[in-house]
């Protein structure tokens, strides 16, 4: 664990991981059944990224507090702070929160499972981001609709090197 | 002496004193106000999972006799205060040796086990436990008798150009502090938050490593982890810190 | 390899209906798979790709990771005090493997 790491850190991301998150979420399944062929071709813009997980709705800006350094010190580990308003009640809660980073290798980063237990949609994480870019929170709301937040931010060292 | 010229007098001193020992502040200080509060939170510093790995290990049996807590009973406050004195001179062997050095002393003579390598896991989770059993004491290492040439020795070192970049420690960690360095701060240079977890690491290292990136920073020669120069270094930044709180496990960017 | 370790932050009381912060740390590489380490090697891609809470019999809290979370990583979420009884961690990590902790939780 203490290794050096080289900056050898551009590789794409290994196929299985590609095939397990989209596996993993309802609006993967549709594109799941896309021809390969369209998942190689050039990174997708955010606004697709965003789409592929609400199954084509465009989401409202609305409702999220999305806290994240806009100058990140270390692209290695960088807090995010993300709070959904909602009642959190049967039936008006958040039911999943789901964070793009455009340009990661991978950019589906990560996806937080909420039920109306939560109380509060409330999650703090620490998150590896490659490069200086937009990086975009959705939320599906257990009404069917979703709202999203983005930021713009510098990454002054990408989680990409190690000056030893 | 009149009262002006005592007025006078007693400024100057003061002024003395803060470009003194004083001045000098802990790489703590340079972190934004956010990572500062993370390193004071047990539940949010990484480093704090190291010394678990060491209290763990500090009591473990597995046909370890003795434990580490078989000698040093209640460590809380047996060993509290113990880091904040090294590196000090080994009275056994005559040389002089960091905390890294003590523990595995200890784990080859004492315990009759193989050492577990400098940087190794389990050497970084003992000296981060034991360190943090410090947290808050002053440095007190002591530069008197057989430990004067190693002072001596770091002195230079701290002073003395080096590399293809012909740069000397002082010049950035003293003449440059507070400016910017690619993505970081510099900062006076002083490892009172070592072992620390720092970002780029993406785990906890010890100062020697720090220090191995400064060399390779100025394209300099890289000494090894323990050597007689990183040991002598150690001690003169100690020295600088003398007075500031131990404050391993620390957070570094 | 280092050793699998998790701080998990709580209050050991809430009352009932209170909203109680949980705060995890867990000791994990998160090799995010392709790079090179120091003798050359490529390091295989090793996640934990899933953490699940459980409290008073179902899922309260699901992390799903991916390569772009960070190496040791935190996260901290809410849930309603309910009732006294213990709250399970379970980390799934590639190639299948689980790591589990539990943590109580005393409802007045």
């Amino acid at each position: 664990m203490s290794s050096p790491i080289s900056p050898a850190c551009a590789r794409p991301e290994p196929a299985l991981s590609r095939r397990e998150v989209m596996a993993a979420g309802a609006a993967g399944l549709a594109l799941a059944a896309l021809p390969a062929s369209t998942q190689a071709a050039a990174p997708p813009a955010l606004a697709e990224l965003i789409t592929r997980v609400t199954e084509g709705a465009v989401p409202e800006r609305s409702k999220i507090t999305f806290d994240i350094p806009q100058l990140v010190e270390n692209g290695n580990s960088v807090d995010v702070a993300i709070l959904v308003e909602s009642p959190m009640t049967e039936n008006d809660h958040v039911r999943w929160i789901h964070v793009i980073a455009e340009k990661n290798p991978f950019p589906d980063v990560a996806r937080f499972h909420l039920t109306p237990r939560s109380g509060r949609a409330d999650i703090r994480a620490t998150l590896r981001l490659a490069t200086s870019q937009k990086v975009a929170v959705v939320a599906s709301l257990s009404s069917g609709g979703y709202v999203m937040a983005d930021a713009d931010i510098v990454v002054t060292l990408s989680a990409c090197i190690d000056g030893g | 002496m009149t009262s002006a010229s005592r007025v006078v007098a007693t400024a100057l001193l003061a002024l003395a004193g803060a470009a003194g020992a004083e001045e000098i502040k802990p790489g703590s200080a340079f972190l934004s106000p956010q990572m500062q509060r993370q390193q004071e939170d047990e539940a949010r510093n990484p480093g704090w999972l190291w010394v678990e790995q060491g209290e763990e290990l500090f009591s473990r049996r597995d046909g370890v006799a003795p434990t580490c807590a078989s000698c040093h009973a209640d460590p809380k406050r047996s060993l509290r205060g113990a880091a904040a004195r090294y590196p000090q001179v080994d009275a056994a062997g005559g040389k002089l040796i960091n905390l890294e050095g003590r523990i595995e002393q200890c784990r080859v003579e004492r315990q009759k086990q193989p050492a577990f390598g400098y940087e190794s896991q389990e050497l970084l989770g003992l000296t981060a436990y034991v360190a943090s059993l410090s947290q808050g004491v002053p440095l007190s290492v002591s530069t008197e008798g057989a430990a004067k040439p190693y002072y001596e020795a770091g002195k230079s070192f701290y002073e003395r150009r080096q590399g293809q970049l012909n740069l000397a420690c002082t010049q950035c960690h003293d003449g440059l502090v507070g400016q910017k360095l690619r993505g970081d701060t510099i900062s006076y240079g002083i490892g009172t938050g070592f072992p620390a977890y720092r970002l780029e690491w993406n785990g906890l290292g010890s100062l020697h490593r720090r220090l191995r990136a400064c060399s390779l920073g100025v394209r300099a020669t890289q000494f090894d982890y323990g050597s007689d120069e990183y040991l002598a270094l150690e001690l003169y930044l100690a020295v600088r810190a003398r007075g500031l709180p131990v404050e391993a496990p620390g957070l570094r960017r | 390899m280092a050793s699998f370790n998790a701080r998990i932050t709580m209050p050991a009381e809430a009352k009932a209906g209170d909203i109680v912060e949980i705060r995890v740390l867990v000791r994990h590489p998160m090799d995010r798979g392709g790079q090179v380490d120091a003798e050359g090697r490529v390091v295989p891609r090793k996640i934990l790709n899933r953490l699940t809470v459980i409290y008073a019999g179902e899922p309260v809290f699901r992390y799903d990771m991916h390569t772009g979370v960070s190496a040791n990583p935190f996260v901290s979420f809410t849930t309603r005090a309910v009732e006294t009884g213990d709250l399970l961690f379970e980390w799934r990590e590639d190639g299948g493997a689980t790591f589990t902790r539990t943590a109580r939780l005393v409802v007045t």
